[in-house]
């Protein structure tokens, strides 16, 4: 589903990532751990196309075709899907108006009928039970005065109505409640299948205990290091990275 | 125009037979002092981001009786359920306006026989003082006290026809004691250039409120020079939006006097612009008595080579007392040659007060543009959400639904043609 060969990104003329090698096939989940600054979101951001983020080498195809030169939507519609770290305040644009338009963008992409509001509405209902969050934060503007963790639901939220092929997690866990990790891990769970991937990237080996990923991979100094299974991250807990430094 | 030409044209003015001559005096003497001070320029602190080259480059007469067409397509002028009064050219045209029975229009001549001949006063700029003096169309609106107008009074002056005119109308909106009406003013200029220099005054009595609108949507080769003058007595509201979306020069000059306790004034604005269109507001709130509050909250979004000044001043003397007042104003970018020039000063001289101001211009957010396009937006639908999503606050503080509905038509309008 996701092959990146030996990316090389730059940001402000700084290498930021420097070869990286990666596989995802569909049905699969990958994690991604490595400290502070070793160049995870960089990742992210490379696949998802974001301004200023500069491959200067290698390649990055999804479903066989190279979306290097792909706008950021486009990427999108596709199916590839990154919840934030952080996730975006949109100001005066409605939570709900903004979520319909992504979904009838991808109807439209599809040859499908758009979604009225009406019916809209309903669909987005059913999807917020499964993240358990209250239907008052549909009328907010996204995200604008959403406590840390109500954006990283409403991350996973998109994610349900967006119905993406690869979903990338930039530490969704991050920040959250022991309670909201759970609906999230569930959900997570409840979403992938055969045809559906995951990228997850984590600090902890606590959401590794909800959500199983067949590899983990470690990311130090913009390579990818070491890739193994998940008892790796139980490594990682107990030995933390020096010893994979070079 | 030159010295020259405004001589003509004043010459023309005083002479006119229907005017009372008793007005010519202070006309006179109106003129000799703009005469002396002359038209403003760049060394002047309150003109320097304003380009007035576009007056000094065209010639403009005044308008004659003649010159009131008929042949105007007002359908896109109409908002649904208000009465509209209708001035062409300066000329009020009373068969096609449909003023509501609780609402007293008089000419200035009129007005003035019943105020004793006081005149207002004026600054002495030199544009208050040639409104003085080449007056040419006074109309006065007077809401009797305890009346309550529900539907709002359009007041549309448009300009059209062939020939450049100077138009210099004076209204008075006299609001007595325990009344309310929401007035629009609406200035639309369609073919030729036309110099409209116009100024308003506004009292509202105690207890009394008054919404007031005023749209300025001219043709591009248009200027408009626009002072306000707001009286409020005691307990009154008075509620003042401003919607600008064209014109080569929209100037407003806004004089807010709190001259009564408790009472409030919120003050509110949209500038959009494109070409090389310019847009000052020029705001002064004076708090004179205390318990009153105040707001000034004004955006504008900047295309291509336009430009915008906001100079909002809130003074708060000595005696006001408990003043509770704000000013915001936020502008938006759309293109790297669009200047905007704010200013919001606060000048307090009273020490229980709460007063708070602040000021941002900034270009579209890269990364809420990104977020959007990151699920499946494109560029185009991103930016016009966020443009969208810049103004929609202030519009929707329109509470009369067919004005609100009429101002985001106008508005999509320009965002179809500006993303
Ligand atoms: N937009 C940017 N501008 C400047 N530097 C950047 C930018 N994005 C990333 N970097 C730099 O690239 C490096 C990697 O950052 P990145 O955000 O990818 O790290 P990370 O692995 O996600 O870290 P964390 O665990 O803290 O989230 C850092 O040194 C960071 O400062
Ligand atoms: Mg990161």
């Amino acid at each position: 589903m996701l092959e990146i060969n030996n990316l090389h990104v730059e940001v402000e003329n700084k290498e930021i990532l420097s070869g990286i090698d990666l596989k995802i096939k569909a049905g699969e989940m990958h994690a991604i751990m490595g400290l502070n600054g070793s160049g995870k979101s960089t990742l992210s951001n490379a696949i998802t196309g974001r301004e200023n983020y500069n491959v200067t080498k290698g390649d990055i195809t999804f479903k066989d075709e190279s979306i290097l030169e792909m706008e950021p939507n486009e990427r999108a519609l596709a199916g590839i899907f990154m919840s934030f770290q952080y996730p975006t305040v949109i100001p005066g644009v409605n939570n709900t108006y903004f979520l319909r338009a992504a979904v009838n963008a991808k109807k439209k992409y599809r040859g499908e009928k758009e979604y009225d509001a009406a019916t809209f509405l309903k669909f987005v209902k059913s999807k917020l039970k499964e993240v358990e969050m209250d239907a008052k934060y549909l009328k907010r503007a996204v995200n604008e005065g959403f406590s840390g963790g109500e954006k990283k639901r409403n991350e996973m939220l998109q994610l349900l109505c967006l119905e993406p092929e690869l979903a990338i997690m930039d530490e969704t866990d991050s920040g959250l409640d022991i309670d909201a990790l759970k609906i999230i891990s569930r959900g997570i769970n409840k979403y992938k299948n055969n045809s559906r991937s995951f990228l997850v990237i984590t600090h902890y080996q606590r959401l590794l205990k909800y959500i199983e990923p067949d590899v983990v991979h470690v990311l130090i100094d913009g390579k990818i290091v070491k890739s193994g299974g998940k008892e790796l991250a139980l490594e990682l807990e107990e030995k933390g990275y020096s010893w994979l430094e070079s | 125009m030159n010295v020259n030409d405004y001589q003509n044209e004043f010459n023309k003015i005083i002479s006119r037979k229907y005017f009372p001559s008793r007005l010519n005096n202070s006309r006179q003497k109106a003129f000799s002092k703009f005469l002396d001070i002359g038209l403003p320029t760049k060394k002047w602190e309150d003109w320097r981001h304003t380009d007035l080259s576009f007056l000094n480059k065209n010639n403009f007469r005044i308008s004659e009786a003649n010159d009131a067409f008929e042949n105007i397509d007002f359908s896109k002028y109409k908002i649904k359920n208000t009465h509209t009064l209708v001035i062409i050219n300066g000329h009020y045209v009373e068969h096609l306006s449909d003023a509501p029975k609780e609402l007293r229009v008089l000419t200035n001549h009129e007005y003035l026989e019943q105020n004793d001949w006081r005149q207002k006063d004026k600054k002495d700029t030199p544009f208050d003082l040639l409104n003085t003096s080449l007056c040419d169309s006074g109309m006065s609106f007077i809401i009797d006290p305890d009346t309550d107008i529900d539907k709002p009074i359009h007041i549309l002056f448009i300009c059209s026809g062939s020939e450049n005119l100077i138009i210099s109308p004076q209204v008075n909106i006299d609001i007595s004691r325990s009344s309310s009406a929401t007035v629009i003013e609406q200035y639309a200029s369609e073919t030729s250039s036309f110099f409209q220099n116009n100024c308003v005054f506004a009292s509202v009595k105690e207890n009394a409120s008054l919404n007031h609108l005023r749209i300025f949507s001219n043709a591009n080769k248009t200027i408009n020079i626009s002072s306000s003058y707001i009286e409020q007595s005691e307990n009154s509201n008075y509620k003042y939006f401003q919607f600008v979306d064209s014109g080569a020069l929209q100037r407003s000059d806004i004089y807010n006097s709190l001259k009564g306790t408790n009472s409030n004034c919120f003050l509110s604005g949209l500038t959009i612009l494109d070409d090389d269109q310019q847009s000052a507001t020029y705001i002064t709130t004076d708090h004179i008595m205390p318990n009153c509050t105040s707001s000034q909250n004004f955006k504008s979004v900047l295309n291509n080579k336009s430009s915008g000044v906001f100079n909002g001043r809130t003074i708060v003397r000595e005696d006001s007392q408990k003043t509770n007042s704000k000013q915001s104003n936020k502008n938006l970018l759309l293109s790297d040659k669009a200047t905007m020039n704010s200013n919001p000063q606060l000048e307090i001289y009273a020490d229980d007060v709460k007063c708070a101001h602040g000021s941002t211009t900034g270009a579209l957010d890269n990364e809420a543009l990104f977020y959007m396009q990151s699920r499946g937006l494109d560029r185009e639908s991103a930016s016009s959400l966020l443009i969208r999503g810049f103004v929609i606050e202030l519009m929707e503080e329109i509470e009369n639904k067919d004005l609100r509905d009429y101002l985001f038509n106008k508005f999509d309008n320009w965002l179809i043609k500006n993303n």
